[in-house]
């Protein structure tokens, strides 16, 4: 009995056995109808020293941007707009990169070896991606830049690098623009040590030079983890100076503005951020009464505007994270639109043909249509610019779609305003 | 150079100075007693900040920030002792080997986890309580009510904890377990409950100082790595163990900064300290207040 029993149960084995590799060899029949889905990689800062608040805004974007892919677009290759190919979905892979070179370098790699990503983006901090970049390079794999400027990231004519965010020459186009409208000559600078801020410095100082403009540039570089920064700041009360430009990026930021009103510095002299974080809802926050009449660098204003792409982006990010969508989220979604349509022209995942697909091709954005990545020169190489603005607050507050856009004279909504 | 400027220049860097003692006293008084770096501190000075920012905008407002700072400091100091009795107490009672590099891998450890639950927890943002006070002139300085708030509230604390220390039979029993813990032991102390009470007033110092500075500095996830950095620095300028070492330290730090950073050039604000640390551990290797021990 007791041997008859065993072969039963040996029966029984075998045929549930065979049974269960037939299914699994149908499900891998069905499964290989389907093409396996094409890794996107986001390396981005999501936790300190970086800047994990633009990292947070970065990946969000980039999850609207897979939806946009995946749903509107209907995959890659076979939706809308596609080629011959199977319609193909797309999944994204996120690695931190905590603003550090080192980090960004062994992100990268992870982001291309282990999950296999076919194009990268959502740099923030220049000294991050001028790191990964000639990994970028020696991989083959197109790496866009979403929001770190510094000249050096396309001027080095790295094959691979793309950048979809304003330069420093640009920024520093900008507000010695602004500067030169309002009639002021003396500029104080207070820069940070990074590749951002010593860039900034070097371009603004650089232009000044170039157009032999009537303004004087005292520039000071300080190290970025100082966190009191009142004798600097004293200094420049003393020289009163026409107008401050707070190159700081994060709580630097944040500590310039508060340390300047402490001392009855701003908003007595105008203030310049040198970019879009006022618009983040933790600014008035921090700062209070102490952050009104501070005039900042955007690169987007809700009286913009914006592309049917954007627009979508816009209502589905509102509808998604019961937000506002701001510069950082748009741009990033519009670098994963730019990716997957440049993969529907080359009809390829494979990254040489993406970054071939890159230089030719012209792309829609948030913004408008027709961006493209030329071979061009200096520091225009593999570069597209969104349009840069000069806003300001002018209550406690106020949110930066009531803020009056100052500069460029075209688009100008106010004139600037000081303390009564 | 304009002697009003010189002033506030020098008047910047002592209050930041004063500010600076309070980060490096706690490190010094567990020191003393534990015979333990706890590399935490920085960690306990930002949970400090967020108490304080947290009962502020939830519970008390911001015109009694005063009644958080104490809740912010004893908040910081029970979670310090709970990680004392947890973490730190095998150390002392399990015959661990090479007691340094236990206490220097667990508190390192304490530090990452922290940071990270930090940003899990409050995310990456920056947080701010309202000021707590108006500016103030101090001489011919203006000054933030936030940070001459910061310099008196650390005056005050240096100077309660003093009293203690020097008048108190509690503060006797610490002043015992730092001279000789062995001799301690015998007379009748009580030490693995001095030593959780150590740790816990230590980082309760810690969290004051994170809970005083919140509107000055902004409360992040890495707000503490300025205390770490600091705290050290200055306990190895005036001495380790040493508690006027410290204070002397702290001033020391602050005005060679302020100083520095106008006259020669912010960028290198922390190498000033630096150097001014290893001047003096090349006049002076035990500090300005440490003293040489033997070891049998």
């Amino acid at each position: 009995m007791k041997g008859g029993t065993e072969m039963g149960q040996r029966l029984v084995v075998t045929v549930v056995g065979g049974m269960l590799i037939a299914a699994l060899a149908a499900g891998g029949a069905v499964g290989s109808a389907a093409p396996a889905p094409v890794t996107l990689g986001v390396l981005t800062p999501l936790s300190p020293p970086g800047d994990p608040a633009a990292g947070q805004l970065i990946e969000r974007g980039a999850e609207l941007g897979i939806q946009y892919i995946n749903t509107v677009m209907g995959g890659l290759f076979g939706g809308k707009g596609g080629c011959a190919l199977p319609a193909t979905q797309v999944r994204l892979a996120v690695e931190d990169d905590s603003g550090l070179p080192e980090k960004a370098i062994a992100g990268f790699r992870r982001l291309v070896s282990e999950d296999h990503a076919v194009a990268v983006w959502g740099q923030f901090h220049s000294s991050a991606m001028l790191a990964a970049a000639p990994l970028a390079d020696q991989l083959g794999v197109p790496f866009i830049s979403t929001q770190a400027s510094a000249a050096d990231i396309t001027a080095k004519h790295f094959k691979a690098v793309f950048r979809t965010h304003p330069i420093d020459p640009d920024r520093a186009a900008a507000w010695l623009g602004w500067i030169q409208a309002q009639g002021w000559h003396k500029v104080a600078m207070l820069a940070e040590n990074t590749d951002y801020g010593i860039g900034l410095a070097e371009a603004t100082k650089s232009l000044i030079a170039a157009k032999k403009m009537n303004v004087t540039l005292d520039a000071v570089i300080f190290d970025r983890t100082s966190s009191d920064l009142t004798p600097q700041l004293l200094k420049f009360k003393a020289e009163k100076p026409d107008v401050l430009l707070n190159v700081g990026v994060g709580t630097p930021a944040y500590l310039i503005i508060k340390q300047a009103h402490d001392i009855g510095l701003f908003p007595q002299v105008p203030m310049l951020g040198s970019y879009d974080f006022p618009v983040r809802p933790e600014y008035w926050k921090n700062l209070g009464a102490a952050g009104n009449y501070l005039a900042f660098i955007s690169y987007y204003h809700p009286r913009m505007a914006l592309s049917p792409l954007g627009k979508w982006a816009a209502i589905e990010y509102a509808k998604r994270y019961k937000d506002v969508a701001i510069y950082s989220n748009l741009n990033s979604f519009g670098d994963a639109v730019i990716l997957a349509e440049a993969m529907n022209q080359a009809c390829s995942s494979d990254p040489t043909k993406i970054i071939a697909a890159l230089e030719r091709g012209r792309f829609d954005t948030w913004i408008g249509s027709g961006a493209t990545f030329p071979r061009g020169a200096g520091v225009y190489w593999h570069q597209w610019s969104p349009p840069m603005v000069i806003l300001q607050f002018t209550q406690t507050d106020e949110t930066y779609d009531q803020a009056p856009i100052l500069y460029p004279t075209a688009m100008k909504t106010g004139t600037y305003t000081g303390p009564h | 150079m304009d002697v009003t400027l010189l002033v506030q220049y020098g008047l910047a860097g002592l209050v930041i100075g004063v500010i600076y003692c309070l980060m490096a006293v706690g490190i010094t008084f567990i020191y003393s007693i534990m015979k333990m770096i706890n590399w935490a501190m920085g960690e306990f000075f930002m949970i400090g900040g967020y108490l304080q920012y947290l009962l502020i905008t939830g519970w008390l407002g911001s015109s009694r920030w005063y009644l958080a700072l104490p809740l912010a400091a004893v908040g910081a100091g029970l979670l310090g002792m709970l990680v004392q009795r947890v973490l730190l107490r095998p150390m002392f009672v399990g015959q661990v080997e090479r007691l340094d590099e236990y206490a220097t891998i667990v508190t390192i450890s304490l530090t990452v986890l922290l940071r990270n639950l930090a940003v899990v927890v409050f995310g990456p943002y920056q947080f701010s309580p309202a000021d707590y006070a108006p500016p103030v002139m101090l001489g011919p300085l203006p000054l933030n009510g936030s940070r001459f708030a910061a310099f008196v509230g650390t005056i005050v604390l240096l100077g309660v904890f003093a009293m203690v220390m020097r008048w108190t039979w509690f503060g006797r029993a610490l002043r015992a377990a730092a001279q000789n813990r062995l001799g301690a032991l015998c007379a009748g102390i009580n030490l693995p409950r001095l030593d959780m009470l150590a740790f816990g007033i230590g980082v309760g110092l810690a969290g004051a100082a994170g809970a005083l500075l919140a509107p000055v500095f902004l409360v992040f996830p890495q707000s503490g790595a300025l205390s770490t950095v600091k705290g050290f620095e200055i306990i190895v300028i005036g001495g380790l163990g040493s508690l006027p070492g410290s204070i002397v330290g702290g001033l020391l730090l602050g005005l060679v900064e302020s100083l520095g950073s106008v006259f020669v050039s912010p960028s290198f604000r922390d190498v000033y300290g630096f150097g001014l640390l290893l001047l003096i551990l090349v006049l002076r290797p035990t500090g300005l207040w440490g003293e040489r021990t033997r070891e049998a």
